[in-house]
Formats: C-alpha cells, structure tokens, sequence
C-alpha cells in the first residue's frame, strides 16, 4: 500500500484549566481524545460533528497552532508532531487552511495583493514587484475573481469574495494539504454551492488533498470521499462517505442523517418520526467526560455496559471504524450498520 | 403540509385580490451595509472625523503650538529666556509692550521662558514615554502571546509596580543616579510601562484569538513577524490613545517633581519651576507670577486629553449603526389591497425606504404583502438581505432607524394597526406577539437568575402575584421540556446549553401566550440534531395552544419541516407564495426552483458531478435592476425581463409568482433543464 499524504494517529489534545498563580489547576477540557485517520494525496477526508466536538481542534492540531497531549502526526511518512522538526520539512509551505469565518480571517490593514502575496514571497522566496503581482493575480483567475480585486481591502468584499480570496491564499504557495475549516458555513446557500464547487474543481485541477470540516453531514459527504463522526472529541464512526451515508454504523451518526432538514415536507415527516426516537439530554462537559460512551444519555438503544465502559473502535463492515458497544455486546451488529436496528428498537418503544 | 394534511386547503378558495396574502418577510439589511461608503477607507475616515470634532481641531491646533515652541522657540519667543537684567525695576515687572507677560525675579522675560517651558514638556515626554513603550509593549506582546504561568507571573510582578506610587518610584530612581529631570523621568516612564503592559497584553490576548492570526502562522510566519505585522497594527489604535492621556499624566507629575523641587533646575524654564517659585513670591508679589505657565500647564494636559478621547472617537466604529432604533412614523400610503379575511396578521403591499446622504432614498422593501391565519405557520425563506426579517419588524412597528415605512396597510387581530404609536405598539407586542431570537444566550443577562428573567414578563403584563409568577414559570420550564425545571429556575444562563438556552427563549416568548410568535432563525445558531428538537417543541406548542407562527430561515429544509405556507423572497420582493408542499412539488419561480437545487441533499447526480449553482451574488438595494431583479442570475432571463419588472400574478391553485415567464416555466419544462428555450 502507498504511503498516505496525512496519517493521524490516537491524536489527544487536552486543554488545561485557568488557574490563579499559586492554585491548583481545574482538570483539563479534554478536546480531542485518541483520533486516527489518514488522508491519501488528492483526496477529501471531511470531518464532521457538533459545535464543541472537537472538529477545530483536530485541525488545530495538524496545523501545529496548539499543543499536542498525547498521538503522532505524519506527513508523507515524515513525523512532524513536532514544531521544530517539521519547520526543516517545509511543513508550512505543504499544509495550507481555509478558516471558517470570512469576516475575520484576513486581515482588514492589507489589500489582497498583500493577503495573498505574504506567503508567495515567504515559500517561493518572489519579492513584492511585478512578478508577484502577476501570479496573485493568475491565483485571482483561478478562485473566479476579476483583477480589480488586486487592490481591495477585505472591508470592501462580500462574504463569498473573502472565502475566494482565503482559498486563493491558501493555493498560493501549491500545498498538498489544504485545511478547510467551516469554509462554507458562513455562506448564503447559492454562494455556498458556489464555492463548495470551486474547492471541487481545484482538486480536480491541481494536486492537492482536503481535510474538509464542517457541521452539516450533508455538505461534508459530497464534498468527501471518506468522512469521519465526531462526538465530544471522540471519533465514533469513520468510512467512505456514501456508505457512512445510506449504512450509518453508530446510533449517533444516525442521528445526525434523521437531523438534517430535507426540503421535501413528505420526506421531512418521515425523518421527524426517527429523529424523535433519540433522548432530549445536555451532552456532558469535555471536562468531566463519564467513564463509559460519551453518547449514552442521549443513545435510544443504550445498554448496561455503554455506562461503565468506553466503547473500542471495531472494523465496520463499510471498511471504516465505529466506536460503540453495539458491534461486540448486546445484540452484536459486528460492524454492521445501526439503521435497521434502531429503527425496529424504535418501534419496540413507542409502539408505532 | 405535516399535521394538517387533512384539513382543507384554507386559502384555495379565497377570492384572487387577496394574492398576495402570504407575501414576504426578509433579512435586515444591515444599515451599516446600506450607508457605508465603500471608497472611503479607514484612514481618510480617521482624519475626516478628526477634523469634525472641534475638541479635536483645538487639541490638534494647541500642540501645534507646542510643536513649534519646543522645535524652534526662538520663532515664537521675543527674548533669550536666560538673560537676566537685575535693574531693580525690571523685577516682577507686569505686562508691558516689550515684555508681554513681564518678568520674573532676575528681570528675565516670561513670556519667552513660558515658550521654551514646551521643550521641557516635551523632553519629559519623551523620556519617560521612550522607556514606557519600549517596556511595557513587548513585555506585553510577549506575555499575552506566551500565556501559561509564565505569563501570570509576569502580571503578578506587573500589578505589583503598578501599585506603587509613581512619584515614589521616580524618587527611587533620584536616589540611584543622581536628582535631574530626567533621572525623574526614567522611574516615571518604568511606572508608566505597567500600564503599557496591561494594554498590550490585553490586546494581544484577544487578536492571538483572531483566525487571521492563525491564518498568518498556517502561511509560515515567524512568530515575531507575525506580533509585528498582524498584532501590532491592531494595537495601534488603542496605543495611541493611550500615550496621549499618559502623556498628559507626565507632564503633569514632572511640574509636581520641579514644583517639589526634585525635578528641574532652580534656573529651568520649566512650567513646574516657575509654579513653585511664583508660590513662593504670591503674598508679596501678588498671584499673576503663577498665571502663565499654569495657563500652559492646565492647557497641555487638558489637551491630550481630549486628543485621546478624539481619536478614541474617530478610530472607533459607528456604533450608532448597530444599535435598534426604531423609526418615527411618517405619513404612509395605504395599501389599495383588501386585507386577509380571517387572517391574525394581514399586510398589505408594504414599502420601506432608507435615506441616502445626498440620494434618493433606498427601498429596500418593495410591495411586500403576507398573511397568516390562526394556528397557522408561515415560512419566510431568503438569502441574507432579501428583506426577511425587515418585513416582519416593519409590520410590527420596528421599522429600523432611520429607515421608513412608506406605503402599505397592517391589521393585527382585525384592528388597523398600520399608524399605532410607539406606546400602543408595546402593549400589543408584549402580551399578543411573542418573538424568539437566533442568538437565545444573547437575550438572557448573564448576570441575573433565569428563572427570574423568566417571571419578569408575567409581573409585567399579567395580574399574577410573586409567588404565582415563580409557579407559572416552572410550568413553562416544564411545557419547553428543560428537563428538572425547579432547580433550573435557580441558574445563571451560562449553565444552559445552546439548545437549552433556546428552550428558556420560547418559554420567555411564550409567557403571556401570545397569539403570534415570531421566530428569526430560531435554529440557525443550533446544533443540527437539537435544531430537530426545537422545531418539534415549536409545532408541539402550536398544536397544543393554536399560536400562529411566522419563522424566518434561510433553510428550505427548516422550513419544509414546520411551514403550512411559504414566502420565498428575492432582493426585497416576494417572488413566489403559496402552501408549502405546492412550493416544494413544484416551484414555478427560476429563483425559487435554483435555490432548491442548489442544496446537496437535492443533489441527485454521482461522485465527480457539481452542485447546482445560481451564478453571482444578490445585488445590493442601490444595485437592483429596473426589471425583474432576479435577471442577472436567471438562466431563462431574456430582454423582456431585463426592462420591464414582473408583476406578482395569482395563479388557479392559489400560488403566487413574480416571473414573466413562469408559464413556458411549469411543469414539464422545469424537468429536464436547460431544454427551455425562450
Ligand atoms: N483554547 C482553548 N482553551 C480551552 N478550551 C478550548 C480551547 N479551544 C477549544 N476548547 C474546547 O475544546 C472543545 C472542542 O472545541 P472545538 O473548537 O475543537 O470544537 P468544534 O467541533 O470545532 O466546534 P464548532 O463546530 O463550534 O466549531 C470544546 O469543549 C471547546 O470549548
Ligand atoms: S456505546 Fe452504547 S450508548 Fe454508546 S452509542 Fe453505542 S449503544 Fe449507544
Ligand atoms: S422574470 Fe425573467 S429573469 Fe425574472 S425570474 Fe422570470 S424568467 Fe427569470
Ligand atoms: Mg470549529
């Protein structure tokens, strides 16, 4: 098997509590807990979950923006968990990011010239001047912007012309890994379909892999080829994102596809009937995380054993991971997929 | 659509007039995004202000002055400041033609030595500021950016200097080197730096937050280039801000130091010395000695002052543009429609300008008509600045300053409510209208109970005692499903959840059981699997209360899911109307017909296929097009609807549709497209 391009393993970033000078800290919000996954070159891994489940923080962390507790971090082979090491890999000229909120990620002192021109002249060693000019403005062409915006200050742009020109930056130096987190959220739907195809496009076009975050299972699974579910930091399911998709291998996963608004009002009241099936509950705090699945008091189908015990990550049948007791206690799903399951436990309950 | 498929269709049998009944709600546009001038960049919007603001011009004028006597005070001064002249009578002399403040003790000229004081001040300054920025910015910068326990260490030993007095630390650094001004000056600036300190820190603390800081250090810059080009810029509003009002704070402390006489030379002409030696000679030479240079002392300082507030106001934003003021009326043209028979909420052909400096006026809302019927949900769904959320405020008396409602009818509960004041407005809107918000934890005070917060309408608007208020309030808690609502009554709302939040804001909503509740993006700010949960509780509380409902989205699906009749809106028209499964079988409207196609979960084609996309960006109010303002984007525009602007029709199935060609559009054609030729 080839090498892949990002290779994560049992990632783990703990944040610690603010204490006074001299008092004992509060424990640790405990962010992302033991996360694997590999991106191969010229792919889309998309990760998706909650606000709060640790999405960000995963990007963080390859990003090398935060600090990692425990895991390893590979890039074509080469480790690079640590800052110093990577800094002789080129690691900031390889990995690029595409940040989720328009109206802040670019500075409002610089002109895009500059926005995008900083990091040419920093990799590719091309000084302010003409030549620099000309290939912001060949980067302009390509994310669909007219040459006027050369000159323009971020203040002087509507939402979707900012994300072109953070994709534009973040081509600029041709990484192999572009970070995309929340990319589109901030985005009218015609303009996020817009730019959801500009990503498509360029993948297409250059030689380039994305790790695509975002909350809505709908837009990650077409932007993806594979995708990973997280929950409270946790990745509970992870495998090709169409299969994930129509055989959902984890109660939460399931969950998320019977959330997702369909515009459709017959389609949308069958989906009402199996979203109902899960538990009204507050998810607990990363910080105070039970000793068993995190996703138990909110699972319809949880079990004695989802209370005391963490969960172990199975080979689901889709060539994927789950996380959940179901595939090895209780009515053994072994690796199978959950919809049949909680739909028929569903009926069991209500007494549809 | 769900829950009342089997009720009859309530509007098909309505006399057509009353199209537009469903009509539109949209967006606020933002006013800012409305006013703003594009070309106007911060820089030349600084200085404008600036000269604006006549404190600002005076501060600016007065160290000009200063500027010019400390630079080359022989321009201004009429004497060497040092030449004495003992002759008896040219002692203390007053106010002549030569000497225009008189002279001092040794027949030296005043006015000269008040001029050349500016240098002092300014030397002052420039000492103490030199080594206040100098430490405190990057001690700061460092420590903001660095945190952990280095960084509280850091402050700990900052606040404690902080504490000390300023003077005592300047005597400090006296008793070290040697006593001179400038030594003074030294320990002040040290001083000085523990505010510098704090600012910065401050600053750098929130900025590191910032994604485009993140974003600097992803594209690989080093850590100092990235405080000096990315932080620094950003600091530099509030740094100089600050340095002005501290400037003031020297000059002052350096005139204590000469008054007490540890600062300036006995023979300085220092503003400070001069005070103390006329102190010294007022019972016998009388107060004019302290005049002068007390004048100069009280003006400078007086004057960063105000140089700071005035550059605090002219960097700061219009903050007048965020705030929700609401409207005076004006005259309105009436509405020629006739209103909804039987409907709670009726509004007819609603129009609202804002003023432009200098311009027409701006319409930003445009024949704007809906209804909704009792126990009904009406959804209004629009990209962001289509009007949505306008429409709905500018109905209920909201219209937002210093936009106008211009032409239209409202009737409430079958009462004209088009021209109420603003006190009549209240009292319905309180007890009749209930409103749910996008941001639920942004409408609860974070400082006060939530079950306080809760009982606050019911003493308000309701007869009910304490103790019936707290019990009705439970209830509430109950009715939205907050799980253990008597011991939630007792927390702070930073304890709730999104989704708990937003349960505490429809329970707030619904305290006076309104008989309509507004929902603006109720779920937008949700996580997806509670944003179900919140609908479900939504209908749930419909059905179980009859409360109509209007709920504003940018979602289709969110509104496929709860809506009995839709409002699609576009560049602040409504495009299309009509029951919610009619809208989503078959949309008649280009617009409405991409925007579904637009969404992935429409998306039917395999792997490697792109989404559907409408090309472009929606037009800005002062950009609308004369015809159909869609045109630019729609696939099937031709010059018909280039030129003129479509007419919203009422079609036999009770459908609304502003579209010149929806004809040749329905139907078949739709199907398969880009097979319609036009
Ligand atoms: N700098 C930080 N200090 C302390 N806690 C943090 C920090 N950054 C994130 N967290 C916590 O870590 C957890 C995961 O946060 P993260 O931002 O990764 O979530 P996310 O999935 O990206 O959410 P969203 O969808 O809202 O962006 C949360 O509980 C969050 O509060
Ligand atoms: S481990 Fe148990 S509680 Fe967790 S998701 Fe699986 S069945 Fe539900
Ligand atoms: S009137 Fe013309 S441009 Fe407007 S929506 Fe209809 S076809 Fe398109
Ligand atoms: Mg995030």
């Amino acid at each position: 098997m080839t090498q892949p391009l990002l290779s994560v393993e049992h990632l783990a970033v703990h944040f610690a509590g603010r204490g006074r000078l001299f008092s004992p800290d509060p424990p640790p919000v405990k962010a992302v807990n033991d996360v694997s996954f590999t991106i191969d070159s010229q792919r889309t891994f998309g990760l998706v979950g909650e606000s709060g489940s640790g999405k960000s923080t995963v990007a963080r962390a390859i990003l090398q923006l935060v600090d990692i507790h425990d895991g390893s971090i590979h890039l074509d082979g080469d480790d690079v968990t640590r800052v110093a090491r990577s800094a002789e890999l080129g690691f900031r000229k390889r990995v690029q990011a595409v940040l989720q909120d328009p109206f802040s990620s670019l500075n409002q002192v610089h002109t895009t010239e500059t926005i995008i021109g900083d990091p040419i002249t920093r990799h590719l060693a091309i000084k302010a001047g003409d030549e620099r000019r000309e290939r912001v403005a060949d980067l302009l062409d390509l994310v669909g912007l007219g040459h006027e915006f050369l000159d323009r200050y971020p203040y002087e742009m509507s939402g979707g012309q900012r994300q072109r020109i953070s994709i534009a930056r973040a081509l600029a130096v041709e990484p192999d890994l572009v970070i995309a987190d929340e990319a589109t959220s901030a985005l009218d739907v015609s303009i996020q379909s817009q730019v959801i195809n500009l990503l498509r496009e360029i993948q297409r076009e250059r030689d380039v892999a994305f790790l695509f975050i975002a909350h809505d299972l709908e837009v990650v699974s077409h932007m993806s080829h594979d995708v990973g579910v997280m929950y409270l930091g946790y990745l509970v399911e992870r495998g090709p994102s169409d299969d994930v998709y129509a055989q959902p291998t984890h109660p939460y996963t399931e969950m998320l596809i019977a959330s997702i608004p369909f515009p459709e009002p017959g389609e949308q009241a069958k989906r009402r009937g199996l979203r109902q099936t899960f538990k009204v509950a507050e998810p607990p705090s990363p910080a105070n995380l039970p000793p068993g699945c995190p996703f138990e008091n909110r699972c319809p189908v949880a079990m004695d054993i989802c209370r005391e015990e963490m969960p172990a990550v199975t080979q689901a049948h889709h060539g994927g991971e789950a996380r959940c007791h179901l595939h090895t206690s209780g009515p053994e799903l072994g690796g199978g997929s959950v919809v049949e399951f909680i739909r028929s436990e569903a009926r069991g309950n209500v007494g549809v | 659509m769900t829950g009342n498929s089997n009720e009859p269709l309530e509007d098909a049998d309505l006399p057509a007039g009353t199209d537009e009944l469903l009509e539109d709600v949209g967006h606020i546009p933002t006013p800012s995004g409305l006013s703003a001038n594009k070309t106007d960049s911060p820089r030349r919007r600084f200085w404008r202000r600036m000269f604006k603001n006549p404190l600002g011009v005076f501060s600016m004028l007065w160290f000009l002055i200063l500027l010019v006597a400390w630079v080359w005070p022989e321009l201004l001064a009429t004497h060497d400041p040092f030449k004495q002249d003992l002759t008896f009578t040219r002692l203390y002399e007053g106010p002549s033609s030569d000497h225009w403040l008189g002279t001092d003790e040794r027949g030296r000229d005043f006015y000269s030595r008040v001029i050349h004081g500016a240098g002092f001040a300014f030397r002052s300054i420039l000492i103490a500021m030199t080594i206040a920025v100098g430490v405190g910015v990057p001690l700061g910068m460092f420590s903001g950016w660095r945190g952990g326990r280095l960084d509280r260490a850091i402050m700990w030993v900052n606040d404690v200097f902080f504490s000390l007095p300023i003077i005592l630390l300047a005597m400090a650094v006296i008793i070290i080197l040697s006593p001179s001004l400038d030594n003074a000056m030294i320990g002040v600036g040290i001083a000085m730096s523990t505010r510098f300190t704090r600012l910065t820190r401050a600053v750098t603390l929130q900025e590191k937050e910032e994604l485009y800081v993140d974003a600097a250090r992803i594209s690989g810059l080093s850590t100092p280039t990235v405080l000096a080009r990315y932080i620094a810029p950003n600091l530099l509003s509030s740094l100089i801000v600050q340095a002005a009002i501290i400037s003031g704070a020297i000059i002052l402390i350096g005139a204590t130091l000469s008054f007490l006489g540890i600062g300036a030379s006995l023979d300085d002409p220092d503003w400070g010395v001069m005070l103390n030696r006329g102190r010294n000679i007022f019972r016998t030479e009388g107060i004019w000695q302290i005049v002068p240079p007390g004048a100069a002392l009280i003006l400078t300082v007086l004057a960063f002052n105000l140089l700071g507030d005035a550059i605090r106001d002219a960097i700061g934003r219009d903050a007048s543009n965020n705030a929700l003021t609401i409207s005076k009326r004006v005259d309105i043209a009436p509405s020629d429609r006739p209103h909804r028979p039987g409907a709670l909420l009726s509004v007819r052909t609603i129009d609202v300008e804002f003023p432009s400096p200098g311009k027409e006026p701006v319409q930003i809302l445009n024949g704007v008509s809906l209804g909704v019927l009792p126990g009904k949900t009406l959804g209004i769904v629009g990209e962001s600045g289509s009007g949505k959320s306008m429409t709905v405020l500018s109905a209920l008396g909201l219209t937002p300053a210093p936009g106008r409602l211009t032409r239209g009818s409202v009737q409430f509960d079958e009462r004209d409510v088009t021209s109420l004041s603003e006190s009549e407005w209240q009292e319905i809107r309180g007890k009749d209208i209930g409103v749910i918000f996008q941001e639920p934890i942004a409408v609860l005070n974070p400082a006060i109970k939530v079950g306080k917060q809760l009982m606050e309408p019911l003493l308000l608007h309701t007869e009910l005692s304490k103790a019936e208020a707290r019990q009705r309030a439970v209830e509430l808690l109950a009715e939205v499903k907050v799980p253990d609502p008597e011991r939630r009554m007792d927390q702070y709302p930073h304890e709730f959840s999104g989704g708990m939040a937003q349960r505490v804001g429809i329970a707030m909503a619904l305290a006076c059981s309104p008989k309509l509740l507004i929902a603006d993006e109720p779920t937008t700010a949700l996580d997806v699997t509670v944003q179900g949960q919140i609908l479900d509780l939504l209908m749930d509380l419909q059905k179980e209360r009859g409360t109509s409902i209007i709920l504003i989205t940018h979602d289709l699906g969110v509104i496929a899911e709860v809506a009995d009749r839709v409002i699609v809106m576009y560049a602040g028209q409504v495009v299309e109307g009509g029951l919610a499964d009619d809208i989503f079988g078959r949309p008649r409207h280009p617009y409405t017909k991409a925007l579904l196609d637009t969404m992935p979960q429409n998306h039917h084609g395999g792997e490697g296929d792109d989404l559907a996309v409408i090309p472009g960006v929606v037009p800005a109010p002062t950009d609308w097009p004369v015809g159909c303002r869609f045109a630019p984007r729609c696939q099937y525009a031709t010059d018909r609807c280039r030129e003129e602007m479509p007419v919203l029709e009422v079609l036999s199935d009770g459908v609304i549709v502003r579209c010149h060609h929806h004809e040749e559009l329905s139907g078949e054609a739709y199907a398969g497209r880009g097979e319609v030729s036009l």
